[in-house]
């Protein structure tokens, strides 16, 4: 099995850094989370990972292959797939095209077909929808669609990056089961979030970011109970 | 005005209009994946055209002889290497001003166009005069009253339909299409499904020079003469009717160049005494419309727009 280990990674989008040296590690099979409040960093070291704000310094390695240098396409081509901050749906594409998109580098029509098909057992709506344009769906099912699109690479790691942001509470707890279900379904997860009690509900293992630093790290149940985290979020 | 006159009019307006929108569909393809108005794209069409011109040449010295595979040779060489020439233009001029002011990409391709078209006109043999394309189609007519329908007309019409509407099948159809729908909404994203976003945008200009070419060569056949100054005038037309489209959207740059055709035929039937004034009158009217519906005439909505 891969593991995602990011070592001493730098990252910045102009001059000052934003991540300053990050270290950590996502175990293969198992849901990984980043907690951090706004601004520390989460999103930019997802788009460290996947090429988009390539590191400054630091290596980022996927069992084995190193990531850090490689444009995004090949990044996603060593098994990984993004549910992106803020749902990123095509908005001018329909779901289906949506969807497809999401397995652009699977060949097999066969493949692709199949996990079409699960998409839409996940969800259903999104089969009755397949035709609609994404940016006439509602903000939960575009969330559906970029979960839906996530899955459809079927990815070895899976980086998902605030599911839970403008969602109904009711739509957040059923996202975090998904998510739960995604993973024993044999994916890892790598998990960005700001809601702590739920994403540590899920999560074996996390870490916490505090201006682009790892200030805490240990298992759940640890976390939950430590008091730095505690401090991170609640003054 | 006697009828014959008219369809005369009519279906040299049709000719021109399939001419600009194929040069239109160029630009609006580059500014789609790259958010860039590439303005060498005109003189991409006249290098087009004279390697359509030169691929003749060469073909009769090597003593071939049917008309058919010329003008099959001519198309072909001179869409490949134009859509090469585009790759490359992108790859090593547009490609690296990512980022730069849109002013900047805009400039400089400005400049490349005159490197392109003095090119042309001092070190192709006696280039700076017009040549003389040759009539490579059939050229029967049919006679309707006074108005006479020629082969080579409809040929070039078709042709021009199909290379249209092969464009539409690979957009809309294609993987290939997708990727790029996906690249003009969203680069980021769609470099996150997997799309390599340097190869969607190399083969998106290939395209694209490869339609100018092509109405390069249409020009040459139709009106058969080429010169190094006629990318620069179809350029400046195909450009307008992308924008009077509405920037983005294929469909817009058809309509565009359709209307700036139209436009002009109306100006020329409208003002006979003084037929010079029909890209006045056209260009009048664009600039009008483009007060009405400032953001083109298939308008991407806004709201659509994040
Ligand atoms: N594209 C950008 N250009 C310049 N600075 C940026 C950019 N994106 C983020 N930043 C800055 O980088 C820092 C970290 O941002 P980042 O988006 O990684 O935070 P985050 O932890 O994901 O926050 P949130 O929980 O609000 O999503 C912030 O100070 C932000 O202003
Ligand atoms: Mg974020």
């Amino acid at each position: 099995m891969t593991s995602l280990e990011i070592e001493n990674v730098y990252a910045a989008y102009d001059k000052a850094d934003v991540l300053e040296g990050v270290t950590l590690t996502v175990a293969p099979g198992r849901i990984t989370c980043l907690l951090g409040s706004n601004g520390s960093g989460k999103t930019t070291l997802i788009r460290a990972i996947l090429g988009l704000t390539p590191p400054r310094a630091g290596t980022i390695r996927f069992g084995g292959a190193t990531l850090s240098g490689l444009p995004t396409h090949k990044v996603i081509a060593a098994g990984i797939a993004c549910i992106p901050e803020g749902r990123k749906v095509f908005t001018k594409l329909t779901v289906e095209e949506n969807l497809r998109l999401g397995a652009y580098q699977e060949a097999s029509a066969a493949a692709v077909a199949e996990r079409l098909g699960r998409a839409y057992e996940i969800f259903p709506q999104l089969a009755e929808r397949r035709a609609q344009l994404a940016g006439t769906m509602s903000g939960g099912e575009q969330a559906m669609v970029s979960i839906g699109r996530g899955l459809m690479s079927a990815p070895k790691l899976l980086l998902i990056d605030e599911p839970s942001l403008g969602l109904s509470p009711r739509l957040v707890k059923e996202n975090f089961s998904i998510i739960r279900r995604i993973n024993e379904q044999g994916i890892t997860v790598f998990l960005v979030e700001q809601n702590v009690h739920q994403t540590l509900a899920i999560a074996h293992y996390g870490y916490v970011l505090s201006q682009g630093r790892v200030v805490a790290s240990g298992s759940a149940e640890a976390l939950a109970r430590d008091a730095a985290v505690q401090r991170a979020y609640f003054g | 005005m006697d009828a014959g006159l008219l369809a005369q009019f009519v279906a040299n307006g049709l000719m021109l209009g399939m001419m600009y929108a194929l040069v239109a569909v160029g630009f609006t393809l580059f500014f789609g994946v790259l958010d860039v108005i590439k303005f060498s794209h005109g003189d991409v069409l006249t290098v087009g055209a004279f390697t359509g011109y030169s691929t003749y040449l060469g073909l009769k010295l090597l003593g071939v002889a049917n008309p058919w595979l010329q003008v099959a040779a001519v198309v072909i060489v001179a869409c490949a290497a134009m859509a090469l020439l585009g790759a490359l233009i992108a790859k090593y001029i547009v490609m690296p001003l990512k980022g730069a002011p849109a002013l900047n990409v805009l400039l400089i391709t400005l400049m490349l166009g005159t490197v392109l078209r003095e090119s042309v006109r001092l070190f192709y043999p006696d280039g700076a005069n017009p040549k003389r394309f040759p009539r490579l189609l059939p050229t029967d007519a049919v006679a309707l009253g006074s108005f006479n329908l020629r082969l080579d007309s409809v040929l070039l019409f078709l042709g021009g339909l199909a290379v249209i509407v092969a464009i539409h099948v690979l957009i809309n159809r294609t993987k290939l299409g997708l990727a790029i729908r996906a690249v003009a909404q969203d680069e980021e994203t769609a470099k996150t499904m997997g799309i390599n976003f340097t190869l969607v945008v190399l083969v998106t200009f290939a395209i694209g020079s490869a339609a100018a070419a092509f109405a390069g060569v249409m020009n040459g056949l139709y009106y058969n003469e080429i010169n190094f100054g006629m990318g620069l005038w179809l350029g400046v037309i195909g450009f307008s009717a992308a924008i009077v489209g509405g920037l983005g959207n294929i469909y817009g740059a058809i309509l565009g160049g359709f209307l700036f055709a139209a436009l002009q035929t109306v100006g020329a039937v409208a003002l006979p005494f003084a037929s010079a004034y029909k890209d006045v009158f056209a260009f009048a009217a664009v600039i009008a419309i483009m007060a009405w519906r400032p953001t083109g005439l298939i308008a991407e909505r806004t709201s659509e727009r994040v």
